[in-house]
């Protein structure tokens, strides 16, 4: 049985070899009143993916979504539809489904006209256009609003209204600029799965931003970390997470932010060897990089860090250091620990493994305490760009 | 209560102020109900007199008022309509595109209404002539277009201001047109403001008698209705002027009384919008 389907992309199943990347940008520039907010950005998106772009608040995200739209002409750099350029053609001509992060609902149409909307204007047959309404209006579950205007409307009702018309346009491509933020966490967690049930059923390629790490983490297919006016990585997210390429997207994606220590690479014979803050340890060099000694970063997730009373030992091959209990932060499930290792701060995060209360005791604020970590967790990063040229080796610790 | 006596006070005294000043506009009125000794009797006649409908019979039968009481109104709602027009679609361009000298430009607009009429009535009369306009219909239309559209932009680009330019792009980005955005999206959005606007000069041009009586003269017939009809038998003929007034002051007072929230959004150029 042939169901409604809210988005029909304009191919669905094509080689992907010989497909061209349904958008990218190629040295993107623009800035405002002599600030620059994207300064050379280069990014692919390809056909059918779920690129969430993530990056700190006034990274310029929306810039380049208004960019992608044609609503902004860039200052130097050139935009592609699946491989033709589109820098000069009109917004009208893109035909791109567009959830801006201001809702821009009219307000002389009814909340089922608003949706209506983008198909009125691409003369979908009137008898088309009522199943994709109420479709669009189910899930996003503001079926009973759809006679409402917009001024009947709470701020949740008319994001949800926006994202409605937004993904009733059929088009293969849509553009979420943060649609999320301000909506309640319930509503949030259940849009983020429609959304990611939308993007599979209709196979079209989503973009999407968000200053929320989490919202990145758990909606993307590729994630692409925007900092500086520059994609500084992309790829998909675990990987990102995991084995960032990156010292920004180490910083940036994750929460608690993750340790970035300040450390020297020295070279011992055929060895490259690190210390930073409490820890010294073998550096293996990344695959390509050919790391100069001297300054370096060292990252480290707070996850990856793990915290015991002053007295207890660090398992074999772990690199334990004293330190002492500055601030606890009570989560709920989890709590944030922070940590001076002798001069250097340090962040852990220690699960709450049942509502015991002996579980949660640990070191107290001010009480003196160990922290371990094992050093292939640890990342090394160059101070310059940030590029990473080295991880932690496992069997020569020199602790 | 004190305050009580204090706000009746205030309010008798706003009550005889605004009495005094519709006193004349009363006695004209009332002139038209009355024969012309009445009119001119001595003590005033205030209530004491048997109304009666005949001057006002005497002006509708006179020759050629129903064309000339037509011609007043084909040139106010013409010449604003026209206005209209042009001034929304210039107040979208100064709104929207911010061309170079946008604010002098408004402000050269705007000061061609502060100048007194007399002050510029000759240049214009010879310009007129030199251009060959000058009694001619379409030569007085468009005086009145030039005359409405200072305010109708003024007003317009207020409250064009005051459609987000979102609107604008929402509207864009799904195919639609320029001409869809500015009549579809942006138009019913400022559509108080559009009948502010038209209000405001409906008033303006209804009432304006100096120009037209200098540059339409025949053309406009409105001024030769006057110049034929103040006259008879060799005096002013009162009861004519009275019945005359008030036909003529008709349409504004119902206008400004219909659409009085409106004429405060002209007053202020779009800039106090309150519950429009």
């Amino acid at each position: 049985m042939a169901t409604t389907t809210i988005a029909r992309p304009a191919a669905t199943t094509a080689p992907a070899a010989a497909t061209p990347p349904a958008i990218a940008f190629r040295g993107i520039a623009k800035g405002y009143g002599g600030r620059t907010v994207l300064d050379g950005l280069d990014l692919s998106v390809a056909e059918g993916d779920f690129l969430v772009l993530y990056g700190p608040p006034a990274a310029g995200k929306t810039v380049l979504m208004r960019i992608l739209m044609g609503l902004e002409q860039p200052a130097a750099g050139q935009v592609f539809l699946r491989g033709r350029d589109v820098t000069a053609v009109p917004a009208a001509a893109r035909n791109i489904g567009y959830i801006p992060q201001s809702f821009a609902l009219y307000p002389h149409y009814s909340v089922e006209e608003n949706i209506a909307y983008p198909l009125k204007l691409a003369k979908v047959p009137r008898a088309e256009v009522g199943p994709i309404v109420r479709r669009a209006a189910e899930m996003l579950a503001i079926t009973p609003l759809l006679n409402k205007r917009p001024e009947q409307l709470s701020g949740g009702q008319k994001q949800r209204v926006a994202i409605a018309r937004g993904i009733a346009k059929r088009t293969g491509l849509y553009v979420f600029d943060d649609p999320l933020a301000g909506l309640d966490f319930k509503l949030r967690e259940q849009l983020v799965d429609d959304l990611r049930t939308l993007q599979r059923e209709t196979g079209a390629t989503f973009v999407y931003t968000t200053s929320d790490p989490l919202e990145a983490l758990t909606l993307a297919d590729t994630v692409g970390v925007l900092d500086g006016g520059r994609v500084v990585e992309d790829g998909p997210p675990e990987r990102l997470y995991r084995d960032p390429a990156n010292a920004r997207t180490l910083a940036l994606l994750g929460f608690p932010r993750a340790n970035l220590i300040e450390g020297t690479l020295t070279r011992r014979g055929d060895d490259l060897v690190c210390e930073a803050g409490p820890f010294a340890f073998a550096v293996a060099p990344a695959p390509g990089a050919a790391p100069n000694t001297g300054q370096v970063l060292v990252g480290l997730r707070p996850e990856d860090v793990a915290l015991g009373d002053a007295d207890s030992a660090a398992g074999p091959g772990w690199l334990a250091a004293r330190a002492r209990v500055l601030l606890r932060e009570d989560l709920g499930g989890e709590e944030i620990v922070y940590l001076d290792c002798a001069g250097t701060p340090l962040t852990t995060v220690v699960r709450h493994a049942g509502h015991d209360e002996a579980d949660t005791a640990g070191p107290a604020i001010g009480a003196a305490a160990t922290v371990a970590a094992r050093p292939t967790d640890l990342l090394v990063f160059a101070p310059g760009d940030g590029r990473r040229i080295g991880r932690g080796a496992a069997s020569r610790a020199t602790a | 209560m004190a305050t009580s006596w204090r706000q009746h006070l205030y309010h008798l005294l706003l009550w005889l102020i605004a009495l005094a000043f519709f006193a004349p506009v009363l006695w004209i009125f009332l002139g038209a109900f009355k024969t012309a000794g009445q009119l001119v009797s001595w003590p005033p006649r205030w209530v004491t007199f048997s109304p009666t409908f005949d001057n006002i019979r005497e002006v509708f039968a006179r020759e050629n008022f129903w064309s000339y009481f037509r011609m007043s109104f084909v040139l106010s709602i013409g010449s604003v309509l026209i206005a209209l027009v042009v001034s929304f679609l210039a107040a979208y361009c100064f709104s929207r595109y911010k061309p170079t000298g946008t604010n002098f430009l408004m402000f050269l607009l705007l000061s061609v209404r502060m100048v007194p009429a007399p002050a510029v009535v000759v240049p214009v009369f010879l310009m007129y002539t030199a251009f060959g306009w000058a009694r001619t219909f379409t030569g007085m239309l468009l005086f009145y277009v030039m005359f409405s559209i200072p305010f109708s932009l003024w007003i317009l680009k207020g409250f064009l201001d005051g459609v987000s330019l979102r609107y604008d792009e929402t509207a864009l980005v799904n195919g639609g047109s320029r001409l869809h955005v500015i009549f579809r999206v942006v138009l019913p959005q400022v559509k108080p403001g559009l009948v502010a606007a038209a209000i405001f000069n409906l008033i303006f041009v209804w009432n304006e008698f100096l120009f037209n009586y200098v540059l339409g003269g025949e053309a406009t017939m409105i001024p030769v209705l006057l110049a034929v009809g103040v006259n008879s038998g060799g005096s002013v003929d009162w009861s004519f002027i009275a019945s005359l007034s008030l036909i003529y002051t008709l349409p504004p007072i119902i206008a400004i009384f219909l659409f009085q929230k409106y004429l405060l959004v002209g007053m202020t150029f779009g800039t106090v919008r309150g519950e429009v």
